[in-house]
């Protein structure tokens, strides 16, 4: 391995830098790329090159080409630029394409070169032009800063949700800034500009200017500023070749540099690793490329052609007609393994691996070495965190080799880190491939993480390895194999070469029943592209009627929402449908649908009977439902009416109802009502009092009790209240008035239908005993021990059981013996019991 | 934790926490102190699963009754509305919320809707011009509602009425999203078997909601080996007879007032009927409690009993008892009347025939011989009438319905078996002498008596089968006529 550090290059005491090829770009490029406007999107994403873009000397043959690639060369689109002419090219986070035009309308196209929207960034900056652009990110999402031809600022922090502010004045400011970048602090978007030797911040409420701490004297202007990837630390490039570099906040310094180039670099960028103590950057001119950072020395390349660079969150790479190179600080893990003549355990451990595949007894030497320092654990993982770091897979294998003999001797290493690392350099590896060209290192996989990857690989439509990566992964189904068919199958209902039927079964075919999968979400998308016939075709194989019914609802197909919403059972979906038709149909029509659908209608009507009363009889009247017309009127005899010749015509229409409903009993029944109800009106108006509503019974109990009783017989005639029910009537009624003169009287106008026992129990109730008696004794035989009991005469009710020779009536005798009173009685009926046992 | 309903078979205060769980994190939404609206209805089942302590831990200061007008004054940050989704509720908060928003500090509203949010109702506050005031609309699924160890319900009182007068649906949906959220927590049930046409639409539904589901494979082993769910008008007999267990009979006398004897007479009249006696002609004890005007849901009961007993009653009869009835009682009862008839309680006999001897044979409901002390048949519940609904679990778990197919013909709607594939590794293998467990769902109430029935079978020794019930609604022959009286006025 003496050579693996040949391209590692020192920065001061503490840091190397080493520079490696990630593509050879033959993406034959017609052009040179400084005649280009370029973006290439952060995240190893995606190159934009718009040729020939506008210059001033207009010729009108030759339109702008807009290109896009992927970062290893493949042409992904080209498309003939049409539109008006552009200043700046940029990438948003979900890897869309922002085209800032001069007149301030961005643009926004797919990977693909797939147009999306427009939107425009606002009057102002339509009045005075675009003078220069930037797309940058936050955690917000991407935005765009444009300085006008005013040599005003105006930004938007997130164009997913467009708001645009207009950023404060920079007081006396004639000429354009000679750099200027945005920052973000404290999430909110600002401006760094350089006025001659003077820095403006700009922040949404006022301009102040602002002084570098510790910047070397006789500066005269600013040439280029560079603010780091996570926005900490800022970058200036000044007019006498020297280099500030401290943190955005202008509030401390970090380091300087002289480089004693005065001509203004083409490009600066940070390059830094995230929890890294170096900080450098990388400077580029035409021929010339330097990394300065806290050392006295710079590390120098030359650029044989023309470059571009691109700041990554972990170093920078830079692009040329012919390569694709990434240049970073060496992670640590590496510099212990790979120093020269480290001693670092990693870098024991893969000697020791390296003996032992060569069958040499140093293997042992090493291990031991390692043992006895107790650092083996740290050597596997020394071994396992550089081999994510290594670009080559030879170099990653033989680390991992390295880490899982160094395994073996280790009782307890938990084996996930070991596994997770094969698993992410596996796929790694697999998008770095040219044929996909996602160049991403380990540290931007993870800080990208795998969700965002798969969408980024459903972007490039490359759904086969989305989905192997699910299936390798494991991922579960719904975060997984489910979201990337779910956008295949998006996908492809804009294909629109290709039939309905066809569409819908390969879709069918593909996605089955996958959990997770949304049919609904697809068919949104086929009726987005105007397919409403594919949309309902995919809306069959939906199995949550909660997202196919509102759909079916958006694309008119109430009808066919109503059926589904039925099928589901769910009533409140049903009712929306319901309620949807109502207002889209004519009245006929509503009511024709809803005969056909039984379990809508019912729904139906019970919403009417709530709400809208008078629908509910025209729906009745429409099915000639007589007998809920009938209880219709029934109701509405209660409810509103006052005066009784309403109430009594709205009996007469639900007499008439029930007739045609052949319901003979509810008619009369309704007649009888209706009578009743005229003579209870002339009662009152008569006697007073109140009758109206009383049943029948309790109309002829109160004239009893009113001492009407010729009207109560009357009554009772009419209606021909059966005569028992009279007879308890009567009874009752005059027992509550203890009118025991006319009860008498009552109970000999003829032989009682009831019999006398009702009698004896009523005056009881009243504790009348004296009254109670007389009917006792005409209680007939079979009562009569009961009705004797009722009235306390136990020793005659023991002679009638006696005589009755009936044993459950001397029973209930002997139970109602108490106390010395009736012992004689209780002897008398246990001798007349004995005697009934000896025969 | 609530002791009680963990001693039985299947562990159901899972249940009850996994809705306490849902019920905290929902308040924990709505930061700072809170004030609950109430849909007077919901205090009863939200006290069986989260007492007061459980709100006021998360900031419940004040509690108010859901009125028309002005709310309470209540110094607090959120007004919640717990509300079930009713068209009429929500016109309600709507003037609740526009009356409110005139004075004093601005506040924040929320709605949880019980047990599930609806599309109709927020339109309907979207009319009104409130629905932008709320900040959380959600749902509360609460379903069914753990009663005891082996007992649930969902506590809807019109369920009934709903599903067989009005055919609204609504409570057999919310039904199957119950039995949906009871699989998830316990398991795919295998077997589903069912009788009547409710039985078979929650089937349906819940077939249905499974395919919509597929997403979340249930990997937890199935606590039931099956599901009995049985329309409560498939045995309309049971629930009007008179309860004889303990429960039962305070559930019975709770709040009425009769004589002993005439409880007495009462018992054997019903007794009379259920074993076949004299159930053609009308019957002279039921006469003189409509003559001497004893409370009319006994006599609606009785009739009703009567009719069920004798597979409708000849139309004579039938018209003497409505007529008795509408003249001591009042002609507006004509609308109950015709509710009953509806409902298949009280009709009259077609074609003139009687299947109830032949049921009753076949199923052997009545039992001469009790034995209340130490029972051996469910018999003893009812002091010799088996409960057909229970009779018919019986027969399901020993021999199997096969049996019996001609009286599951005679008895109203569909008899069915649905299976619900497992994976292999979910596949209980039974150790031998290990009972099964059946969920047994009664759409449409179940009484007390009916559940010490199926108590009864679950701890009997050769039984093999432990029950865990559920319904709609616990009821009493009382409180089901009464559900459905209409009274115009």
């Amino acid at each position: 391995m003496d050579c693996y550090t040949a391209n590692w290059n020192p920065l001061g005491d503490s840091a190397f830098y080493r520079k490696y090829e990630l593509y050879s770009m033959d993406w034959d490029l017609k052009e040179e790329l400084r005649d280009c406007l370029v973006a290439a999107a952060p995240y190893g994403g995606p190159i934009a090159l718009l040729r020939n873009p506008w210059r001033k000397e207009k010729v009108a043959s030759i339109r702008p080409v807009l290109e896009i690639y992927s970062a290893s060369g493949l042409p992904l689109a080209s498309l003939l630029w049409k539109s008006g002419p552009v200043v700046s090219l940029g990438w948003s986070a979900e890897e869309e394409l922002l085209c800032v035009q001069e007149d301030g309308v961005v643009l926004v196209y797919g990977l693909h070169g797939d147009f999306r929207r427009h939107f425009s960034m606002g009057n102002e900056v339509l009045q005075n032009r675009v003078l220069d652009a930037r797309i940058f990110h936050t955690e917000f999402g991407s935005g765009v800063a444009i300085l006008t031809g005013a040599h005003r600022f105006t930004l938007s922090a997130n164009v997913g949700d467009l708001k645009l502010r207009r950023m404060p004045e920079v007081p006396g400011l004639q000429s354009a800034p000679s750099c200027w970048t945005t920052l973000c602090q404290d999430r909110v978007a600002h401006i760094l500009l350089a006025v001659g030797p003077d820095l403006y911040l700009l922040d949404h409420a006022a301009c102040s200017a602002v002084t570098p701490p510790g910047l070397a004297p006789g500066v005269s202007s600013f040439l280029q500023m560079a603010v780091s990837f996570t926005y900490r630390h800022l970058a200036l490039f000044t007019d006498t070749g020297y280099i500030w570099m401290g943190t955005a906040s202008l509030k401390e310094k970090l380091c300087e540099f002289n480089c004693n180039i005065r001509a203004p670099p083409k490009q600066m960028v940070w390059c830094s690793r995230p929890r890294s103590k170096e900080r450098a950057v990388v400077v580029a001119w035409e021929r010339r490329l330097m990394v300065v950072g806290d050392a006295p020395e710079s590390i120098q390349f030359v650029l044989d052609e023309d470059s571009y660079l691109v700041p990554e969150l972990d170093g920078v790479r830079i692009f040329s007609c012919s390569t694709h190179e990434f240049l970073h600080e060496v992670p640590v893990a590496s510099e212990e393994i790979f120093k020269i003549a480290s001693m670092a355990p990693g870098a024991l451990l893969l000697e020791a691996q390296k003996e032992y595949e060569k069958e040499s007894q140093k293997a042992d030497e090493y291990l031991r070495e390692i043992q006895e320092l107790g650092q083996l654990t740290q050597a596997v993982q020394q071994c396992i965190e550089a081999a994510g770091h290594e670009h080559r897979p030879d170099m990653q294998k033989s680390l991992l080799r390295a880490a899982s003999f160094g395994k073996c001797f280790l009782d307890r290493f938990p084996p996930d880190s070991f596994v997770r690392m094969c698993q992410d350099l596996r796929v790694l590896n697999a998008i770095r491939d040219y044929h996909i060209g996602i160049p991403l290192t380990y540290s931007q996989y993870k800080q990208l993480t795998i969700q965002v990857l798969l969408d980024r690989l459903v972007l490039r439509r490359l759904y086969p390895l989305a989905i192997q990566i699910c299936e390798y992964l494991r991922l579960p189904e719904v975060q997984g194999v489910s979201r990337i068919l779910a956008h295949w199958a998006c996908y492809k209902v804009q294909q629109k070469d290709v039939s309905d039927e066809d569409v819908a079964r390969a879709i069918n075919q593909k996605l089955g029943d996958t959990p997770g999968v949304s049919y609904s979400d697809i068919a949104a998308r086929a009726y987005g592209c105007g397919r409403t016939e594919l949309a309902i075709k995919l809306l069959e194989y939906e199995p949550r009627s909660g997202e196919q019914v509102p759909l079916l609802l958006k694309m008119k197909r109430s009808k066919l929402a109503l059926s589904k919403a039925i099928e589901s059972g769910d009533t409140d979906l049903v009712f929306t449908v319901l309620l949807h038709l109502k207002n889209e149909l004519n009245r006929g029509d509503f009511f024709m649908t809803l005969r056909n659908q039984p379990m809508a209608l019912s729904l139906y009507r019970q919403f009417c009977k709530h709400q809208e009363l008078e629908t509910l009889k025209d729906l009745y009247n429409q099915d000639d439902n007589h007998q809920e017309l009938g209880s219709f009127h029934i109701r509405a005899s209660y409810a509103a009416e006052e005066r009784i010749e309403g109430r009594v015509a709205a009996l007469q229409m639900a007499a008439d109802a029930f007739y045609k409903a052949k319901n003979e009993f509810a008619a009369k029944a309704t007649e009888d009502q209706m009578r009743l109800l005229r003579l209870q009106r002339r009662l009152e108006d008569e006697l007073g009092g109140h009758f109206v509503d009383l049943s029948l019974h309790d109309t002829v109990t109160t004239l009893v009790l009113g001492g009407h009783s010729k009207r109560a017989e009357q009554l009772a005639r009419d209606f021909r209240i059966p005569d028992k029910r009279l007879w308890w009537l009567k009874l009752t009624a005059l027992a509550d008035l203890e009118d025991w003169e006319e009860l008498e009287k009552f109970s000999k106008s003829k032989k009682s239908p009831i019999g006398y026992l009702p009698f004896v129990e009523i005056c009881m109730k009243q504790h009348n005993k004296y009254e109670a008696k007389k009917y006792a004794s005409r209680v007939g035989p079979e009562q009569k021990v009961k009705a004797l009991l009722l009235v306390g005469d136990v020793a005659q009710a023991a002679d009638v059981a006696i005589e009755h020779r009936n044993e459950a009536e001397l029973t209930l005798v002997l139970s109602h013996c108490t106390g010395t009173a009736d012992a004689a009685t209780a002897d008398k009926i246990q001798r007349a019991r004995a005697q009934a046992q000896k025969k | 934790m609530a002791a009680h309903l963990s001693y039985g078979r299947v562990n159901l205060n899972v249940l009850r926490e996994a809705v306490r769980r849902e019920l905290r994190e929902f308040l924990d939404k709505c930061a700072g102190s809170k004030a609950i609206v109430w849909d007077e209805y919901l205090t009863g089942p939200f006290g069986l699963i989260a007492q007061y302590s459980l709100l006021k831990e998360h900031e419940v200061e004040k509690m108010f009754t859901l009125k028309g007008s002005r709310l309470p004054t209540a110094d607090v940050k959120n007004i919640i509305f717990f509300v079930r989704p009713r068209l009429e509720l929500m016109d309600i908060i709507a003037e609740n919320v526009l009356s409110e928003d005139r004075r004093g500090p601005a506040r924040d509203f929320h709605i949880l809707f019980v047990p599930r949010r609806s599309l109709l109702c927020e339109q309907r506050l979207k009319d009104l011009g409130v629905l932008g005031s709320f900040i959380h609309r959600e749902e509360y699924s609460l379903d069914l509602i753990p009663f005891d160890g082996d007992l649930l319900s969902m506590e809807s009182e019109g369920a009934f009425k709903e599903c067989y007068l009005e055919s609204d649906q609504t409570s057999l949906y919310h039904a199957a999203k119950g039995l949906m959220t009871l699989q998830a927590l316990y398991g795919t049930i295998p077997q589903i078997f069912g009788k009547g046409e409710c039985a078979r639409q929650v089937a349906n539904m819940m077939i249905r909601m499974k395919r919509e589901f597929t997403g979340s494979q249930n990997s937890i082993f199935p606590v039931f080996d099956n599901l009995l769910l049985l329309d409560r008008n498939v045995d309309l007999l049971t629930p009007l007879a008179t309860q004889l267990t303990y429960e039962g009979l305070i559930d019975e006398i709770y709040g009425i007032q009769n004589t002993s004897e005439d409880f007495f007479d009462k018992l054997t009249v019903e007794q009379e009927f259920m074993s076949g006696i004299d159930t053609d002609k009308v019957n002279s004890y039921i006469e003189d409690c409509i003559a001497q005007k004893h409370p009319l849901i006994k006599v609606l009961r009785l009739v009703c009993l009567q009719s069920v007993c004798n597979s409708g009653l000849k139309q004579k009869v039938l018209d003497y008892y409505k007529r008795e009835i509408l003249q001591t009682y009042g002609y507006e009862h004509i609308l109950t009347l015709y509710n009953l008839e509806k409902a298949g309680l009280l009709k009259p006999q077609m074609g003139g025939r009687n299947n109830y001897p032949t049921i009753r044979k076949t199923l052997r409901l009545w039992m001469d011989d009790v034995n209340e002390q130490n029972p051996t048949d469910i018999s003893y519940v009812y002091s010799g009438y088996a409960p057909l609904s229970v009779r018919l679990a019986q027969l399901l778990s020993r021999p199997g319905w096969r049996s019996i197919e001609e009286v599951l013909r005679i008895l109203p709607g569909p008899h069915f078996e649905e299976r619900q594939p497992l994976p292999t590794g979910l596949q209980k293998k039974r150790q031998p002498g290990e009972n099964r467990v059946t969920l047994i769902f009664f759409l449409g109430g179940v009484t007390f008596a009916e559940i010490a029935a199926l108590r009864f079978l679950s701890q009997l020794e050769d039984g093999g089968t432990e029950y865990v019930i559920a319904t709609t609604k616990l009821m009493n022959g009382a409180s089901w006529i009464e559900s459905l009286m209409e009274k115009p006025f």
